[in-house]
């Protein structure tokens, strides 16, 4: 059975466009979570990239990001109400621990834990879409004119994801084949070896791309930039007519979300007691971050 | 009238001399100042070769030896991309490949590896295929033909707009090495290519090298373990052990210097002759063929329209005294161990059993209707061609994959190792994979209790998989009994014939302690060494189910070399050929 999180041709406007669009677009999400530390607008993005993958068919891929998401948000909050011990709402006194001294968990803290996994889970969302939504091999020809020498790296950046899946699903079920009595494989070892794995994989597939000429110089009367449309691909450097409407929506949540941190609209705080802004620029610049996340509809949709 | 210039002579297409290589650990320890000036760990030892353009040679020898190192050397991976200390050098088609990397002889080699899954960098078949002329700059016009052909010319233009997360090991392995040749290489090197092929598909490549060598003047470079399948293909097989070149020469006088070298290396037709006596050794069916049937016309025999198989008849001859009527009573593997009685219930079983996958968006009926019982002690094959659906099978008898109708039952548990043994292996010292009395006790059962406190990335390729099996049983063992399906997945990919005797010496100790054993797998030789009956699958049905004695003679593909050169039902390996036709007579 196909991950989610693997790519899945499909003829919505995000496939559709051209790498770079998608990437302006979706990265100008993951900017905007990366710039503001208000709870409002860090989930107005998760918001926007939970839309974003509905309206481009990844459903499925946005359902597993947000349980992973909120696992990882709640280990964040875990670890941070134990390891800060700063703020004034002590919400209860845990007393002397070996290694971390005198543990108070406090309001602050928590807070200040779930807006970082608010931050990661939003992340771990828009790389989701990415995943599903944006075709690899067009990452790896478009890559080519900046990469043409590091193979390695193009291979990294286009395959490791869709190589580590299909790991992950072998490993998987070899974790379910093994004996009763053989030691459980656990998260950490799993993930340590799926890393393992992955790299390595990877860098096979960096060979095969040495192979296949990805560092030579293309002949210049040779070229022809096209792609057999009959096979399902794309064109890596044919812009799309969705392009306009990715770059577009990426820049303006880009600039008002700049905009916005000038005029103040981050006004949160967590020590030494929270304070949230809501003001009218937040919330106008949370709706602008929301709607921007139904660019990948189609619009006869 | 213009003068006509006498052509270039051409530049061999491999030109290798003095080559010593050192992959970087052993490069390391090297110059470490304990090992200084030690050449152990060396993959490549003073390798001299040439290989004119049109020839097609046979890298033969046992695993590890040194013919994925010296076909990376020869397409410039080695040392580009895996660094180490090289000495000597390597000329393709003329240009230095120690010098150029492997992106500049991609133009002139195509090199296809042993895993087909490493080898996949597109996300469909067709943008695969296209990516070396796409990267090479080709027009789409020019890039769509060479698809198109490569395609057919490799029986896979169905392919071309599945994603490649829907093919099969077999169907990955064709859609690589259409990739490897899509530029129409002059020189093409190919690390066991049909290790995932069923025997149709594996048959059909050979034949497609030949054409393409024939046709094209394409140079083969071909390391294979499984010879009988290419050796008569070859003009010229070069064997390696421990780094070094060991033979080189013709295939006929291969088989005989492997008859007194490394009796892993003989293929079964060879086998058979010598232990009738017979020679010279052939190297291939055809040629066994035509040997009997020139010592037939020497001895001025007729074949009997009535009787026996004419071959048959040359074989009593040859073994005294002439066969009468056909050979049919206990000549399967049946001779070589009975199971016990069956008083348990039945291993595993499955009533109407159909299995529905996602090949893209749309579902697929891989298993249909599948009827199956399998007894406490049978050593079975399943066998049939790429995407049958032998390993949905399997893996429905697992309970990885529901069934949408029907049952499968396993009442006595199984133990299931798939094709990637190292999926398994998650820690860093085997105990710790199987800690306690129970995990002693599987290690016991596979033969690796002596490596308790190894790594097992230190272990080799058939104790890495002893140890996934020892996993898969943990637990499952009780006192001395096994549960009660052993079953394993492609368990011969890359192994040579003496590793392969191993496994079938594992599998019987299994079915002596009572286990059913169900091993999928491509390799009739391997099936016909190991199993009582074989199971034929083809599109998701049980085609053919009986002994392995008629399964493995009875028909073109899924025979074995020595079935097929004596037509004998039940004489399927170079001993039973023999000894059948021994027993038989008076």
């Amino acid at each position: 059975m196909r991950s989610p999180f693997a790519y899945t041709p499909r003829s919505g406007p995000l496939q559709a466009a051209s790498p770079g669009a998608a990437v302006a677009y979706l990265g100008a999400l993951v900017a905007v979570a990366f710039l503001y530390s208000n709870p409002l607008v860090l989930a107005a993005v998760g918001i926007a990239a939970a839309l974003a993958g509905y309206g481009a068919g990844a459903g499925a891929a946005v359902r597993i990001a947000l349980r992973m998401g909120a696992t990882l948000a709640l280990l964040i909050v875990a670890v941070n109400v134990l390891v800060v011990d700063r703020g004034v709402t002590v919400l209860f006194r845990v007393g002397e621990a070996p290694l971390l001294g005198r543990v108070d968990l406090t309001a602050e803290a928590m807070a200040e834990g779930a807006i970082l996994g608010l931050r990661a889970a939003v992340a771990m969302i828009a790389f989701a879409v990415y995943s599903a939504c944006v075709d690899p091999d067009r990452v790896l020809r478009g890559l080519r004119p900046i990469a043409r020498r590091s193979a390695l790296t193009a291979a990294l950046i286009s395959r490791l994801v869709p190589v580590a899946v299909a790991d992950a699903a072998r490993l998987r079920d070899a974790g379910r084949l093994r004996g009763p009595a053989a030691a459980p494989v656990g998260r950490t070892a799993l993930l340590r070896r799926l890393m393992a794995g992955s790299l390595d994989r990877a860098v096979d597939v960096a060979a095969t791309l040495e192979l296949r000429g990805y560092a030579v110089q293309p002949s210049p009367r040779r070229h022809v930039a096209a792609f057999p449309p009959r096979w399902g691909g794309q064109p890596c450097n044919k812009r799309s007519r969705y392009d306009r409407r990715f770059y577009l929506t990426g820049a303006l949540v880009l600039i008002a979300a700049i905009a916005g941190l000038a005029l103040g609209a981050d006004s949160f705080h967590a020590y030494p007691t929270i304070e949230v802004g809501l003001g009218s620029g937040t919330v106008a610049l949370s709706a602008l971050i929301v709607l921007s996340g139904l660019a990948p509809r189609r619009r006869d949709a | 009238m213009p003068e006509l210039s006498t052509p270039p002579r051409a530049a061999p297409a491999l030109a290798i001399e003095r080559l010593s290589y050192f992959y970087p650990a052993a490069a390391r320890s090297r110059h470490s100042p304990r090992q200084e000036g030690v050449n152990a760990g060396c993959a490549l030892r003073d390798v001299s070769l040439t290989l004119a353009a049109g020839e097609f040679a046979l890298l033969a020898g046992r695993s590890a030896c040194g013919k994925t190192t010296l076909l990376r050397a020869a397409c410039g991976l080695v040392p580009h991309f895996h660094g180490g200390e090289i000495e000597g050098s390597v000329r393709v088609t003329g240009l230095d490949a120690i010098e150029s990397g492997p992106g500049e002889l991609a133009a002139a080699v195509g090199y296809v590896a042993q895993d087909p899954e490493t080898q996949i960098v597109s996300t469909t078949v067709a943008a695969e295929i296209e990516l070396p002329l796409e990267m090479r700059g080709d027009s789409q016009a020019s890039r769509a033909r060479a698809v198109e052909e490569v395609a057919l010319a490799l029986a896979i233009p169905q392919l071309l707009d599945r994603t490649v997360d829907t093919l099969s090991g077999g169907e990955l392995q064709r859609v690589a090495l259409a990739a490897a040749l899509v530029t129409r290489p002059k020189l093409v090197l190919l690390d066991e290519p049909t290790s995932q092929l069923d025997p149709v598909a594996g048959d059909e490549l050979i034949w497609l090298l030949r054409r393409l060598n024939e046709e094209w003047g394409v140079t083969i470079l071909l390391a294979e373990h499984r010879l009988e399948r290419c050796l008569a293909a070859a003009d010229r097989v070069i064997a390696m052990a421990s780094g070094s070149i060991a033979f080189d020469g013709s295939p006929r006088d291969f088989l005989a210097w492997a008859q007194q070298a490394d009796a892993a290396l003989e293929t079964p037709a060879a086998r058979l002759f010598s232990l009738v006596g017979i020679e010279p050794l052939p190297v291939g069916v055809r040629d066994a063929r035509n040997i009997l049937s020139s010592i037939d016309a020497q001895l001025g025999r007729v074949p009997d329209p009535g009787g026996c198989p004419p071959l048959a008849g040359f074989f009593a001859s040859a073994l005294g005294s002439r066969p009468r009527g056909r050979v049919g009573r206990k000549t399967n593997a049946a001779a070589r161990g009975t199971p016990p009685r069956v008083r348990h219930p039945p291993a595993a079983a499955t009533r109407d059993l159909w299995v529905e996958l996602r090949q893209g968006d749309e579902p697929h009926d891989v298993l249909k209707g599948i009827d199956l019982k399998v007894e406490r002690g049978e050593r079975i094959a399943l066998m049939g061609r790429n995407g049958a659906g032998k390993s949905t099978l399997l893996r429905t008898l697992a309970g990885l994959v529901e069934p949408v109708r029907g049952k499968a039952e396993v009442p006595g548990g199984m133990a299931l190792l798939t094709q990637n043994p190292s999926d398994y292996l998650v820690r860093e010292r085997v105990g710790d994979e199987l800690p306690g009395d129970a995990g002693l006790t599987a290690l016991r059962i596979v033969g690796l209790e002596q490596k308790v406190d190894a790594d097992p990335r230190d272990l080799s390729g058939g104790e890495r998989q002893r140890l996934a099996l020892a996993i898969a049983l943990a637990g499952r063992v009780e006192g001395d009994e096994l549960p009660g399906l052993v079953a394993l997945d492609e368990p011969t990919r890359g192994m040579d014939r003496a590793r392969g005797r191993d496994l079938v010496e594992l599998i019987e100790g299994f079915a002596v302690r009572g286990a059913a054993v169900l091993v999928a797998t491509h390799d009739v030789e391997f099936a016909a060494a190991f199993a009582q009956r074989v199971v034929l699958m083809g599109d998701g049905v049980v085609i053919a189910d009986g002994s392995a004695a008629e399964i493995l003679s009875g028909g073109w593909y899924f025979a074995t070399e020595v079935a097929r050169i004596l037509d004998l039902p039940g004489a399927i390996t170079p001993e039973l050929g023999a000894a059948v036709l021994g027993r038989e007579t008076p």
